[in-house]
């Protein structure tokens, strides 16, 4: 009789014993995948937390005459690992003018001196988001009227309340702002919005008029930068911070970012912030080890129950083998035989594993776990303070956390699976097979 | 024969086949063991990383429920400081872990000659030269500045509760004047004026990280202050510098810090239970920005573990049942002989769990053994270590308990086909 054709009449006729290998291996095999799936999980889920650390560095280019120019910036945000999330700044101080160029009033009442020159001016803020500055999010600045300035906005400003009122400004009103230095060139700017300070300013009383929170006016970038450095074109700015995905990749793209030509580094003062990550890197390291040491554990212990097992099927067919023998089938056609049903035994197994596993990681990922990518955070808040309650939160574009069961996963899952499944019933077959056909049907009970 | 010998003697002699199935056991047993030891680790772990993240809550003077009074300086509230007293009471809750609180002040330093310290960024005017930014602080690990890593402790040690006239100061001054920790200086509020002044030791130096020349810091009175112009003086030598002041000796607000960010909503609860404090003339702020951003990711990773584990634990199960049963299925012949001669079949049964219990009794407990040893091993086979990885007796318990429950079961429904025939059938159905 053909061996193949034994094999298959063996696993037709004892269905009860194939059905409880197929059970077996299929049981271990969804095991293995699902173990796989959830070990790329949980590195998302580790690359998340990473990433809602915030690490980030400041670019700080003021002493450029230049800044950092579009394109320099462009070239830093190419950098590998950045999260495409950032922040740019600059600051300045500009004189204020209405529609028609007369000098707008400034706050000098609790100013330790109006500065010469400086009699109708104030510092000018640019950023990005004007909602993610320091002065929103740890002074107390809170947006009363209008919007926020994006980095869309152009030729838009943000203006205290009391100097709104003391000026007869109103959100949609136009007024200029001028660079101090000469009298020519104001850029007329639209009020975009009115805010105010929720926290007495402390220095009042010791510092120059253009500081009195007051007389502050947020601007957007472009704008700050034709008054800083005089081209209109063209939008460079003083700093910069850039977030990165892996905290642990700052220094890496800190001095990759340093090896940018045009740039003069050397004036630049370049500042890690990470120090969330830098707290919490042991608990993380720590945690990363367990979940590496569970999936080890199970593995190794799935290989060990499936050798054990297959040698424990295989010792239930010592008299069959004798038999085999005495009837003068080769020992290789026999081992040969044994291996085909196991053989198909686990491709069968393994073929349905897939549809078994991808059922529990579904299960998994749309029951239990959090759906992160929908959720938006308020921003850091080192200083503890309480009005940063309601600001613009910002997306952390984490990756969602998915369980599935990638093409790789299964191909070891296979590769391993079958490779294990038929050394095992090899080597339990190799005792039998030493034995002579006499001295196996003679030691049976 | 008595069935218990009938057992052992099978166990015996059928050595080969009671090693696999003790192997398998004992195998299985380990899996579920670390399992557990590893869901608990993972527990801890998360619970350390939350601890991480440095939750906190303020509690702050409510300006507006206060009145107001104005002088020459502008108005001022008159609401009520936070005590000492109120702090004692507030840090005494479950779950606090430290607090700070502070007074901020600009004080003139001395050298032991008497001569001021010039600070690193002299103008040529003593009364300007000699001063600092100055925080007194309750326990300045947990000052902002420190916590942010604006400034980091590069030397000497922190100001804690107990101590008393000590004080922080910048390397670069310190590098300035020659001066090191264990030295001692001497400060005051108004050198102009009427205070007093302290002899302070030196008992920390900090370096700065931050970059203060970003202009993004600019927005009060500190920003007119050098970082390295800064120092950090213990809460009870700031308060007798400060004792002509009655209104500026007493605590704006104070940051408390938690060990479980997952336990901040609970704690500020049982905080504003406390009922010597008038709740009204007083804000409670959390402070939990980062552990917000990281809880989620922290929690699904939990959820994974715990899914892992339970999985493990549910396949252990049916594997041990298709082991069993396999394993008794074999002894059909068997069976139908001992029913043959005579033997009840509950008799049969009981051998049949005997024999199962015969090995888990020594696989069990080895397991224990092999599981304390496995998450170890294999963690430093990696070049990893997970130190909390422990395997206690309440999981042996539990697996014992499960486990022996489960083999018996096993044994039974593995019997049920071989039992409800007469041993001719099964005789009859023998190859």
């Amino acid at each position: 009789m053909n061996l193949w054709k034994r094999a298959c009449l063996y696993l037709g006729r004892k269905k009860e014993k194939t059905f409880t290998l197929l059970a077996f291996l299929l049981v271990m095999a969804t095991l293995m995948l699902t173990c796989l799936s959830i070990q790329s999980a949980t590195d998302t889920a580790n690359a998340n937390m990473k990433k809602a650390l915030l690490g980030y560095f400041t670019i700080n280019a003021k002493p450029l005459e230049t800044g950092l120019s579009e394109d320099a910036l462009g070239q830093i945000l190419d950098t590998e690992g950045l999260s495409g999330n950032y922040a740019l700044r600059s600051y300045s101080y500009a004189n204020y003018y209405d529609a028609d160029g007369n000098s707008l009033v400034i706050d000098t009442e609790g100013a330790a001196q109006t500065p010469e020159g400086y009699e109708n001016a104030g510092k000018i803020v640019a950023n990005s988001n004007s909602g993610r500055d320091s002065y929103f999010t740890e002074g107390g600045f809170e947006l009363t009227k209008g919007s926020a300035l994006t980095p869309e906005s152009k030729n838009a400003v943000l203006l205290h309340e009391e100097f709104a009122k003391r000026n007869g400004l109103a959100v949609g009103d136009t007024m200029q702002l001028g660079a101090i230095t000469d009298d020519g060139n104001a850029v007329p700017v639209t009020v975009a919005g009115i805010f105010t300070n929720t926290k007495e300013q402390d220095a009042a009383g010791m510092s120059p008029s253009y500081d009195l929170y007051e007389n502050i006016v947020f601007t957007d970038l472009s704008t700050a930068s034709y008054l800083i450095y005089g081209a209109k074109d063209q939008t460079s700015v003083q700093y910069g911070d850039f977030y990165v995905n892996d905290p642990d990749e700052l220094e890496r793209i800190m001095e990759q970012v340093q090896k940018i030509p045009g740039v003069n580094w050397e004036k630049c003062t370049l500042t890690r912030y990470d120090k969330d990550y830098q707290n919490a890197k042991q608990s993380l390291k720590g945690l990363q080890n367990i979940v590496f040491i569970a999936i080890a554990v199970v593995s190794v212990i799935c290989f060990l129950v499936l050798a054990l097992f297959m040698t424990l099927r295989l010792r239930g067919r010592v008299h069959e083998t004798g038999i085999y023998l005495a009837m003068g089938i080769s020992k290789c056609t026999i081992l040969f035989q044994f291996l085909i049903e196991v053989f198909m035994v686990t491709a069968v197994a393994l073929l349905l594993s897939y549809g078994a596993s991808t059922a529990i990681s579904g299960q998994i990922g749309s029951k239990l776990l959090s759906q992160v990518t929908a959720e938006r955070y308020e921003t850091v808040d080192l200083t503890g303070t309480s009005e940063t309650k309601g600001q613009p939160g910002q997306d952390l574009g984490l990756s969602e956390v998915v369980v599935e069961i990638s093409a790789a996963d299964y191909a070891i899952v296979w590769t391993f699976g079958v490779v294990l499944c038929l050394a095992s019933t090899a080597l339990a077959a190799y005792p039998i097979m030493k034995m002579k056909p006499k001295s196996i049907l003679s030691q049976m009970s | 024969m008595n069935l218990g010998i009938r057992a052992v003697l099978y166990t015996a002699r059928k050595w080969k086949k009671t090693l696999l199935l003790f192997c398998l056991l004992l195998s299985i047993a380990t899996l579920v063991l670390s399992g557990l030891a590893i869901a608990d680790a993972q527990e801890e772990q998360a619970e350390e990383l939350r601890g991480t993240t440095g939750a906190s809550f303020t509690v702050s003077r409510n300006t507006a429920t206060g009145g107001w009074s104005s002088s020459g300086g502008g108005s001022y509230s008159t609401q009520e400081f936070l005590s000492d007293d109120m702090l004692d009471k507030i840090a005494q809750t479950d779950g606090i872990k430290g607090y700070n609180a502070t007074i901020t002040t600009i004080l003139s330093l001395y050298g032991e000659d008497h001569r001021y310290l010039e600070n690193t960024t002299p103008r040529g005017i003593e009364y300007v030269d000699s001063q600092y930014y100055s925080y007194g602080c309750v326990d300045s690990q947990y000052s902002s500045l420190f916590l942010s890593n604006t400034l980091s402790l590069v030397d000497g040690r922190q100001i804690t509760m107990d101590d008393k006239d000590v004080i922080l100061i910048s390397k670069d001054l310190a590098e300035k004047h020659n001066l090191k920790t264990g030295d001692k200086i001497q400060a005051v509020n108004d050198p102009n004026a009427n205070d007093p002044a302290k002899d302070v030791e030196i008992v920390g130096i900090f370096d700065v990280v931050a970059d203060k020349t970003d202009e993004k810091n600019n927005y009060n009175m500190s920003s007119y202050y050098d970082y390295s112009n800064y120092a950090f003086i213990s809460m009870g030598t700031m308060k007798e510098l400060l004792v002509n002041y009655e209104d500026s000796k007493e605590s704006d607000s104070a940051d408390f810090f938690v060990s479980d960010p997952q336990k901040l909503e609970q704690i500020i609860q049982a905080v504003q239970k406390i009922d010597s404090i008038n709740w009204n003339n007083f804000i409670v702020t959390a402070n939990d920005e980062v552990y917000e951003r990281v809880s989620s990711s922290i929690s699904d990773t939990g959820t994974l573990i715990t899914t892992l584990i339970v999985l493990i634990t549910v396949v252990s199960m049916v594997l041990m049942i298709l082991i069993l049963s396999m394993s008794i299925r074999s002894r059909k012949k068997e069976l139908g002989i001992l029913l043959a001669v005579g033997i009840a079949k509950p008799a049969v049964i009981l051998q049949y769990a005997i024999e199962t219990l015969l090995i888990a009794v020594v696989a069990f407990p080895l397991a224990y053994l092999a599981s304390k040893q496995a998450a170890g091993t294999l963690g430093t086979l990696f070049g990893r270590t997970a130190e909390n990885v422990i395997v206690t007796p309440q999981h042996f318990i539990f697996v014992i308990s499960i486990g022996s429950v489960l083999l018996l079961t096993a044994v039974l429904i593995s019997c049920i086909p071989a039992m409800r025939l007469k041993p001719k059938e099964i005789f009859s159905q023998m190859e």
